[in-house]
């Protein structure tokens, strides 16, 4: 069973779309870089996951469950991390882990503790005195304390320094490896996320470009290179994302089902960053043009 | 989440026990002063006709009159402003500071977390009104005020301060929710409050229970302890105006049959004569001091029913709030 399965999923604000026709299929255990531009749809699609936003569209559904529901089961699997980082602020942090304590029977206060007190945040101040920084540790902490079969962070990174972004990520593995954690990040910086992520999801103006495994994703895009005076024609199956062209050379980043074998074009693997940002660019050719890939051989856990 | 629900409202929780206290103080004392006042009036003999017989009369009249005014407004105004400053942010402050995202995604159904919100504060607003209302009720008897079923004691004495409270209380929660914000929450609610209070109170109150209803002669003065509702000639067999006819309908029949000079000695024909040829008789409807405790508990079933509906309510606005 899926972790998080999107069907056709869609959310219109008044006359605009603020995410359509989205549709994946996260298996388990899989840490996924949601990424895309500010506006792209990344909140509203977590939002949705999480049950707090209606879809006017579509469907979404955890291990199988629909969050709409809101029944306990399914409010039990998700740990979600809001953008806004809504905490009790005059709540002091002991407060705010109890909280989370009464009200989620898998809570494990012992780890909460623990990830706070290697962060240095005290637990007997006030969450409303914390700075930004250490407000959204403990936001963060309250999700994974909860133990939640599926994480939804929103921007989970945004609010902290480069050595707290590596101990959220090292957290982030070792819940995947010891607890069977299915873990959704958001970011707009593909950098924060490309050393963990083993499953991708481009939105990009409210689309869905990719979402597949990293794997595929990087086996399946080519960056072509020739000189920009004599540019050769594209070899036939490519499916072109991105053009650059620069005084002397073209870059074309393109998506291909079979190995290019045309000599006249230098054929590299791109980098994850390289394939996001030409999507972004060039606002990209949608997954479904490409015909999508099917799920069946990708390794799957029902939970 | 009945400790969260104390912790997150503590605040407004710990300034209404202060409120409550400051109210009890204040009323403990003026009311005080009243029933001094009214000793010293009753040991002169003095008369409320003519007050002005002595200074001492006169200024012991004053002096239990002076807070009368005063307590009776913070009285009644003290359930309904503590139903609806505990009511407004229980679920409003949540949707405003985004807490409710936080709050609805643990392990915990809307609905419990809802109801458990709504069972605590509740439980706390009955329990402060609750323990004020013998105050009240000593208040009102301090202070001398006419008979409990009078509708400016009615509604401070016994226990409808508690459905009011309640019902404000409600009203707070539900317009919460659907408006959102605490601040225009508010703003609806004190009008609708008032409007649902004097509509009742006005339309509602005088025939909850049937009133008593006596055929007297036109000149029978109005008891002081009884709740005065209307007088007039109505159809005899009747107890009431015939449909669609109001209680004033037949003073003018009464009037001509009198002929110049009605209402006194000098009339053609005696208002006895006229009711008897007009085939009528005088009436005079009105809810007796026996009928108190029952005039509390219907009035108190009415509100905690529209207490209830606001309750039904705010469950399906939060079950089906999303972004």
């Amino acid at each position: 069973m899926a972790a998080l399965e999107a069907v056709g999923l869609g959310k219109r604000y008044g006359r605009r779309w603020g995410l359509e026709d989205c549709s994946f299929r996260l298996p388990a255990r899989r840490i996924a870089a949601l990424v895309g531009p500010n506006g792209a749809g990344k909140s509203t699609l977590l939002r949705m996951a999480a049950g707090i936003t209606r879809p006017t569209a579509g469907d979404v559904r955890v291990f199988g469950r629909s969050p709409q529901d809101q029944t306990v089961e399914v409010l039990r699997q998700i740990g979600y991390l809001d953008q806004e980082r809504p905490l009790y602020h005059s709540f002091h942090v002991d407060e705010m882990l109890r909280f989370g304590e009464r009200l989620n029977p898998n809570w494990n206060d012992a780890a909460a503790r623990g990830y706070l007190a290697a962060l240095d945040i005290p637990t007997d101040s006030k969450v409303g005195k914390l700075s930004v920084g250490q407000q959204a540790q403990v936001a963060l902490t309250m999700c994974l304390a909860k133990r939640p079969a599926l994480l939804l962070l929103d921007e989970p990174v945004a609010a902290l320094d480069p050595v707290a972004r590596e101990g959220l990520m090292h957290i982030l593995l070792r819940s995947v490896v010891d607890d069977d954690t299915t873990v959704v990040l958001s970011s707009h910086a593909v950098s924060d996320l490309a050393t963990i992520c083993d499953y991708v999801i481009i939105l990009s103006a409210s689309r869905v470009h990719v979402a597949d495994d990293l794997d595929y994703v990087l086996a399946s895009h080519r960056l072509l290179m020739a000189s920009s005076e004599q540019a050769p024609p594209l070899p036939p199956g490519v499916l072109v994302v991105s053009t650059r062209h620069s005084e002397r050379q073209t870059n074309v980043l393109v998506r291909v089902e079979e190995p290019v074998t045309d000599p006249s074009w230098r054929v590299v693997e791109p980098t994850l960053e390289e394939i996001v940002i030409a999507y972004l660019r060039e606002k990209g050719p949608r997954a479904e043009t490409f015909g999508q890939r099917r799920d069946g051989d990708s390794s799957e856990d029902a939970r | 989440m009945i400790w969260a629900t104390w912790r997150m409202h503590r605040s407004i929780f710990i300034a209404s026990i202060a409120a409550a206290i400051a109210l009890a103080v204040w009323l403990a004392i003026t009311g005080g002063m009243e029933e001094h006042a009214w000793t010293i009036f009753t040991s002169h003999h003095c008369s409320l006709n003519y007050p002005g017989s002595s200074a001492i009369c006169m200024s012991s009249l004053s002096g239990a009159d002076s807070f009368s005014t005063v307590n009776a407004a913070l009285c009644g105004a003290l359930p309904a402003l503590l139903g609806l400053v505990l009511g407004v942010p229980l679920v409003a402050g949540e949707i405003q500071q985004r807490t409710n995202r936080l709050a609805w995604t643990q392990s915990i159904t809307r609905t419990r977390w809802l109801l458990t919100k709504i069972g605590v504060g509740a439980l706390f607003t009955a329990a402060i009104v609750g323990a004020l209302a013998p105050l009240f009720w000593w208040w009102t008897d301090a202070a001398q005020r006419s008979s409990h079923i009078q509708p400016a004691n009615f509604d401070i004495s016994g226990f409808v301060g508690v459905a009011y409270a309640l019902f404000a209380f409600m009203l707070g929660v539900a317009l919460g929710a659907l408006i959102r914000r605490a601040g225009w929450a508010f703003a609806a609610c004190v009008p609708i409050f008032a409007l649902v209070r004097i509509g009742i109170r006005l339309y509602i109150r005088p025939g909850l229970i049937p009133p008593t209803t006596v055929s007297v002669s036109a000149n029978t003065p109005v008891g002081n302890s009884d709740w005065y509702l209307n007088a007039g000639f109505v159809p005899l067999g009747r107890s009431t105006p015939a449909p669609g006819q109001a209680w004033s309908s037949y003073n003018l029949v009464v009037e001509n049959c009198q002929g110049a000079g009605y209402g006194t000695q000098k009339a053609a024909h005696s208002a006895i004569y006229c009711e008897k040829a007009n085939h009528l008789h005088y009436v005079m409807q009105f809810q007796p001091p026996s009928h108190f405790w029952a005039l509390q508990g219907a009035e108190s079933a009415l509100f905690l029913f529209l207490a209830g509906v606001l309750l039904g309510l705010t469950v399906l606005a939060v079950r089906r709030w999303r972004t």
